[in-house]
């Protein structure tokens, strides 16, 4: 009789931990878009006679309940702080790193999938027809390899490198990797985001304006104005466990001038900054609101010169830094943009021989990079 | 759907528990009949209708077989039951393997039939097999309600990855069964620790396979080669005995009684001890239905190799429509021959760790085979094992792989072996009033909190694959 107390005891205690969570789920209500996760989370699938019959909805309907499950949020810190006890190193594709550093994982085996060669032969067309500089930012595993887990594998972006300026040639080549390792022991890549700091595109300038033979404008690194401080970036959202929050800063010499800003031929702004985001999960957005397809920017230096960036996002925190050098600044990101690039190239810029500038850190350089 | 899905343990599940825990006793099979099409269609909205078909003629066959009168009307039908299954399993899962191996040997171009393999095919058409040849050799009653021998095909517990369940290990509780609740608490503990099996080890370690997997064969050295192969080693076993433990939990709750599958193989001091720990419902199945019936051991030395051939080549390619399966099964067959003539008597001279060594030399090779498939990749995975390939035997990515998963492989291999059976057998067996107590708490804490991670590594979950889906 005993036993079938202890045995009841043992199916109600285990079953009313299911049930729990079970109504639970059944009682919260969905969730749109997850912050942590930066993602729309899936929602209901209508069902009908089309997506029974092919499986759909029921693929949906998995996909959306799992999605909306109650706490998610706190049962992926649970499987991190379960895989951190099995000493893994890489959780999700982000290395924890030494000093509280998150480094995106990025293996040999998945960049050998993207066709490399054929993205350095447009970049070749790019430099024959626009006498284009070619500037790609290795990646802070790279550059801080030391603070890496010990052995931990990561793909060698300067051999990568040193193929694009053999093919390419070094004159139309911005060597950044270099002015980086130099300065590797300060904080020029975020903790828990992997774009560099705002230090780190100061000395990615650095290294553009000695080799475009310019005179640099003189910031003063000592005078960087922070402007967030809990910054808390996507290799944070990968793992999601605690981590010390980075600093966010600008150079306050870009904001002298006045600046008029164009999105996609459509909304205006008047600053390169846009505070709105520092209130969100993704506070990078800031530089340059976020993500757009094209971008016209009219600097306050009336020195009729022009530039066209082909970029992606590390480009957002350095090109306020070129504002000095520019009357206007047009950025196009090829990942939104649909149309063909010579087009937009010769048909918004008004100057015979616009600067041209190609900025991508060398993993979405390999990963994105496509023009037609 | 997967058991180990949220969909599955926050939906299905409690849903229907409940309705079948308040349906009076002959409800219970129509409830358990309709949960589990709903759980077959659910990932096969088409393919249910083939099971079904393959339910239905067999229902029909076997009520057919018991009826008649003479043997050869009774012999002709079960002919009839094994040749539709067999055409239905060969159709889905080996026209296209057959196809590709007749265009590369006439050199013709016939087109595959590129059928997407139906869940559980392998399983439930044995599973209806050893019913219509139990009812002809009158070692069972034929089954004359439908809805009943429905449930014993397509009964969800078991219906997707086994164990394989003959007809006579639910003859009884088919029709009348009543899971007590110390039962029903013995199968919600084994269905926690399948499910932690399945999401915590094999799902992990899975990860390290992965990687391996993925290089290129000139960059394999010794000890990575080996890191990726005790990984599948260990995947493999944990996913499958883990889906075994959650159907036979699930099983044990409705009131059924389904054999065990896995009896800790990788303990085996010889590959025959392995074959009798390692998918015994499998093993079964074909010692009953075609070993003995080929004449097993009896009739000569000749014979008994013959009919061990053809076992292994049956189950060499149960587990797969491909070249490589039809090898892993020969290679086991090799061996077990030879044990049979004169090495398990040597094992039995040697001490104890040589046949363990031995036996997971064996397995392990094995897995190559069954995990690498291609025969070219199989023979560069090999040479890498063994050093054959002229590159150092480690190197960062070794250390690298090690570090970040030397504790995974640690407990992983703790748990393949009956350890932690022993301790826990040997803690339940003190029945000190104090030790009682400590048990009874125990019991529940540990699966709760095993349930919990669980929980947290399958919401998580993006990487979920059940590697026996294929059969």
């Amino acid at each position: 009789m005993e036993e079938k107390i202890n045995a009841l005891v043992t199916v109600c205690f285990l079953c009313a931990i299911l049930l729990t969570f079970t109504i639970a789920d059944f009682c919260s209500e969905d969730r749109l878009f997850s912050e942590y996760e930066n993602r729309i989370l899936a929602a209901k699938p209508e069902l009908n006679r089309e997506t029974l019959r092919n499986g759909s909805y029921m693929k949906d309907y998995e996909a959306y309940v799992t999605d909306q499950f109650i706490s998610r949020d706190t049962w992926i810190t649970i499987k991190t702080w379960g895989d951190t006890c099995l000493q893994k190193r890489a959780i999700n594709g982000v290395y924890l790193g030494k000093d509280e550093y998150l480094f995106q994982q990025h293996l040999e085996e998945d960049i050998k999938m993207h066709l490399a060669d054929d993205k350095i032969e447009l970049l070749k067309t790019l430099v024959e027809r626009y006498h284009a500089k070619i500037m790609l930012v290795p990646t802070a595993d790279n550059i801080m390899s030391d603070k890496l887990p010990v052995n931990a594998i990561y793909y060698d972006q300067k051999k990568f490198l040193d193929q694009v300026t053999a093919e390419v040639g070094a004159g139309n080549v911005i060597d950044v990797y270099e002015a980086l390792e130099e300065h590797s022991r300060e904080e020029i890549y975020y903790r828990t985001d992997p774009h560099w700091t705002t230090l780190g595109a100061y000395y990615g300038y650095q290294a553009w304006v000695s080799g475009m033979r310019r005179f640099a404008f003189p910031y003063d690194t000592d005078k960087l104005v922070t402007v967030s401080e809990d910054f808390l970036g996507t290799l944070h959202s990968m793992i999601n466990i605690n981590r010390k929050p980075d600093s966010i800063q600008i150079f306050p010499e870009t904001l002298k001038r006045p600046v008029s800003i164009t999105y996609d031929f459509q909304t205006h702004s008047q600053t390169l900054y846009e505070d709105k985001y520092l209130e969100t999960k993704n506070q990078y957005g800031y530089f340059l609101d976020d993500n757009h397809a094209f971008i016209q920017i009219e600097t306050g230096y009336k020195n009729g010169k022009e530039i066209v960036i082909i970029k992606d996002s590390y480009a957002n925190c350095f090109i306020p830094l070129l504002t000095p050098h520019y009357e206007k600044i047009y950025v196009i990101d090829l990942r939104y943009c649909r149309g063909k690039l010579y087009d937009l190239i010769d048909e918004n810029t008004t100057s015979l021989r616009p600067d041209v500038l190609v900025l991508y850190n060398c993993i979405s350089f390999i990963r994105d990079f496509m023009y037609y | 759907m997967v058991f180990s899905s949220v969909l599955f343990l926050f939906r299905f599940l409690p849903i229907f528990m409940f309705c079948y825990f308040l349906a009076p006793g002959r409800m219970k099979n129509l409830i358990l009949f309709l949960g589990s099409l709903v759980f077959y269609a659910w990932g096969e909205p088409v393919y249910v209708l083939l099971m079904l078909f393959s339910t239905v003629s067999d229902f029909f066959i076997g009520r057919g077989i018991a009826a008649s009168r003479n043997r050869r009307k009774a012999r002709g039908l079960l002919i009839l039951s094994l040749a539709i299954n067999i055409a239905v399993l060969f159709f889905f899962k080996y026209a296209d393997f057959i196809l590709q191996t007749i265009n590369g040997a006439a050199g013709t171009d016939i087109p595959l039939l590129n059928l997407p393999l139906p869940l559980g095919i392998s399983f439930y058409t044995f599973q209806t097999m050893s019913y219509t040849i139990d009812v002809y050799k009158g070692k069972v009653n034929v089954q004359d309600n439908i809805l009943d021998f429905g449930v014993f095909v397509t009964m969800f517990p078991q219906l997707i990855a086994g164990p394989i369940i003959k007809y006579t290990h639910v003859q009884s509780d088919l029709h009348t069964r009543k899971a007590d609740i110390c039962e029903i608490s013995y199968g919600c503990k084994r269905f926690i620790m399948g499910l932690g099996k399945k999401v915590l080890l094999a799902n992990n370690i899975g990860i390290l396979w992965d990687e391996v997997s993925a290089m290129k064969g000139g960059d394999l050295n010794v000890i990575t080669a080996w890191l990726g192969i005790l990984a599948f080693a260990f995947q493999i076993y944990f996913d499958f005995s883990g889906y075994s433990d959650m159907a036979i939990g699930l099983g044990t709750c409705l009131g059924f009684h389904f054999p065990e599958n896995f009896r800790y193989p990788y303990s085996a001091s010889s590959i025959t001890e392995f074959w009798r720990r390692w998918h015994i419902s499998l093993g079964s199945w074909f010692r009953e239905y075609v070993y003995v019936p080929l004449g097993g051991n009896r009739g000569g030395f000749v014979k008994q190799i013959r009919n061990i051939l053809i076992v292994w080549i049956l189950t060499g390619i149960w587990h797969g429509a491909g070249w490589n399966f039809l090898i892993w099964g020969l290679w086991f067959a090799f061996w077990l021959i030879l044990e049979k003539m004169f090495l398990k008597k040597l094992l039995k001279k040697l001490p104890m760790w040589t046949g363990r060594f031995y036996m997971m030399i064996i397995v392990l090779i094995g897995w190559v085979l069954f995990a690498v498939e291609d025969m070219g990749a199989v023979l560069i995975y090999l040479s890498a094992m063994f050093g054959l390939n002229g590159i150092p035997i480690y190197d960062g990515k070794s250390l690298y792989l090690f570090g970040e998963y030397g504790v995974l492989l640690i407990i992983a291999a703790f748990g393949s072996l009956p350890y932690i059976h022993q301790i826990a057998g040997r803690l339940k067996g003190d029945n000190s009033g104090y030790m009682t107590a400590i048990n009874r708490v125990l019991e529940k804490v540990l699966p709760a909190l095993l349930l919990l991670i669980s929980i947290a590594y399958v919401v998580e979950a993006s990487y979920n694959p059940f590697l026996y889906f294929r059969f």
